[in-house]
């Protein structure tokens, strides 16, 4: 995006007044995807389109209404276990087996990481509801 | 949508250095100020269209979205099934498009009239005409009625439905069902795939006996199938006949229904010829019109339109994007693969609007669940990857459909159903 590559760049410029929680938390420049390089940006989409792939039947953000477990908010540690549980079918599933076996060990971190900050909203979800 | 951590660190950046910007970069903050809204056009707003608009506006709140659609609200095939066996009102099936107003999505009460890809406009029946950078088509199946000698008579005296787009057809189905006596036959067709929810004449005849077993128990269903078999969830359909209606559904394989008599009521294939009470023939069909408006309907045949898998832009027309039932592809064409292809190409378009490289691995997950009776059904699920070099969607192994269905899966079909509506609206 010309917008944020513009303060992106001007935030570089201006590096002092952003702190150092910018700084420790600088996002790499380059990432993986299937053993491919790519820039950063793309492992950002690729990582949060395939997250909200998940959100029909888990609920949008992660939240849920109904007997699917939710996401949002869950710890990342217990997500990835509960996949590698789910893949080698020592945890019982209906379609998480299938759905794990699918998917990578760098899926599986990537997207707890994602579902481990979503918050759960609970006006957002009674919204949902209706 | 809650923003990851670094998302919030950027906009928190963001904001603190606007004052400083003019300073820093005096050019680049002109250029910015002097920079449109891009315009987004997606029509039709189905599990497809909703979604897509719905993550363009989440994922991007400066792209100006416009969805168009000429119905007031949803009416939601899944489910739709459920009305026939007496489980759910037709009310149940319409969900309201008000949610998406939270997000910002500028909502149009219309019909697509003409497309002008080289203009780039989109032109309404209530004479309006919309600009787009880029065009978003998802408006599900036309059914070619044509291809069946007869049909557009029935269809005209009432005597043929296909019920395979929920709304008045899915009425009068249950109505003649309702209307019919017992001891009947009701014809079920469906055409070979490629085409809309592959497994929805099976759930559909299982519907239909459930309610014939509470209702009309010497009735019978014949299945009229231009498969050589059960092209979906085969071994649990099977099963759930033989156990939930036995005697009650045949299936006749490699049956293709080529013509309909609506006078006699007698539906016929090439090697058969069945005299029904009410007769449900699902035709074969292809990409909506609007695809063909803009040029994207570019197949050989004409018939679906080929699109570049990590963009869904069409292979034949620039910034016109395809997705959900109209596209070429190895997907299935259900509502679950609708929602996500909408989410893949909202991100996709985000990406492209704002000058970055789209993903070029797109990963989808499908799920679809079957009912076979008022308190079971049965999941099939897969993921599936793009292959960039094969330039299809490779399943991944492991994927595929359980072969029962039961109470469990049957609550999770419910759950399915709120999470959908509540993720696809708002």
């Amino acid at each position: 995006m010309i917008r944020k590559h513009a303060l992106a760049i001007a935030c570089c410029a201006v590096a002092p007044f952003c702190g150092n929680a910018l700084a420790a938390d600088t996002p790499p420049q380059t990432c993986l995807i299937a053993g491919w390089e790519n820039p950063a940006s793309i492992c950002e989409t690729h990582n949060r389109t395939l997250a909200s792939t998940c959100f029909n039947c888990h609920g949008p953000n992660g939240v849920s209404n109904s007997a699917i477990p939710g996401l949002a908010g869950q710890d990342k540690a217990y997500i990835v276990e509960a996949m590698k549980a789910f893949r080698k079918g020592e945890r019982e599933s209906t379609v998480m087996k299938k759905y794990a076996l699918g998917y990578t060990d760098a899926e599986y971190e990537a997207l707890a990481a994602l579902f481990a900050t979503m918050q759960i909203n609970l006006a957002d979800a009674k919204e949902g509801q209706k | 949508m809650n923003m990851p951590r670094r998302d919030f660190l950027k906009v928190s950046a963001a904001g603190l250095s606007t004052g400083l910007a003019g300073l820093a970069m005096p050019k680049v903050a002109h250029a910015t100020a002097a920079r449109a809204a891009p315009k987004v056009v997606v029509v039709g707003a189905g599990y497809g269209g909703a979604t897509c608009a719905k993550y363009l506006r989440v994922w991007d709140p400066s792209i100006e979205v416009t969805l168009i659609d000429p119905s007031p609200h949803m009416v939601s095939c899944p489910m739709s099934n459920w009305v026939l066996a007496g489980l759910r009102e037709m009310s149940d099936l319409n969900k309201s498009y008000a949610p998406l107003a939270r997000y910002g999505v500028k909502q149009v009460q219309d019909s697509v009239v003409g497309i002008d890809a080289a203009k780039r406009t989109v032109r309404t029946q209530g004479g309006k005409t919309y600009a787009y950078d880029r065009l978003v088509l998802a408006p599900g199946v036309e059914f070619m009625t044509g291809s069946v000698e007869g049909y557009d008579a029935a269809a005209k005296a009432e005597k043929v439905t296909h019920a395979f787009k929920a709304g008045p057809e899915t009425a009068l189905l249950r109505r003649q069902l309702q209307a019919m006596p017992d001891g009947g036959v009701v014809v079920i067709a469906s055409p070979p795939p490629p085409g809309r929810c592959v497994s929805g004449p099976y759930e559909r005849a299982c519907m239909v006996a459930h309610y014939f077993k509470q209702h009309k128990p010497r009735s019978k269903i014949i299945m009229l199938d231009g498969h050589f078999q059960i092209v979906s969830k085969g071994p649990m359909f099977q099963k759930a006949f033989n156990k939930f209606y036995p005697g009650m559904i045949e299936h006749r394989p490699s049956n293709m229904v080529t013509s309909i008599d609506h006078r006699t009521m007698t539906v016929s294939s090439d090697w058969d010829s069945v005299k029904a009470d009410v007769i449900n023939v699902v035709p074969a069909q292809r990409a909506g019109k609007v695809c063909e408006m803009a040029g994207a309907r570019c197949d050989s045949a004409k018939r679906w339109c080929p699109v570049d898998f990590a963009s869904y832009e069409s292979k034949g027309v620039p910034n016109v994007h395809v997705i959900g039932d109209s596209v070429l592809s190895n997907m299935p064409k259900s509502a679950h693969v609708s929602n996500n292809q909408g989410k893949i190409a909202a991100a996709a378009i985000v990406e492209l609007l704002n000058g970055r490289q789209p993903d070029p691995l797109p990963v989808i997950g499908s799920t679809s669940y079957s009912a076979t009776s008022d308190h079971t059904s049965g999941p099939i699920a897969v993921v599936m990857r793009y292959d960039p070099g094969e330039e299809v969607y490779v399943r991944q192994p492991g994927g595929g459909a359980d072969e029962d269905s039961d109470e469990l899966n049957f609550q999770y079909n419910l759950a399915w159903f709120d999470n959908m509506w509540a993720d696809t609206l708002g």
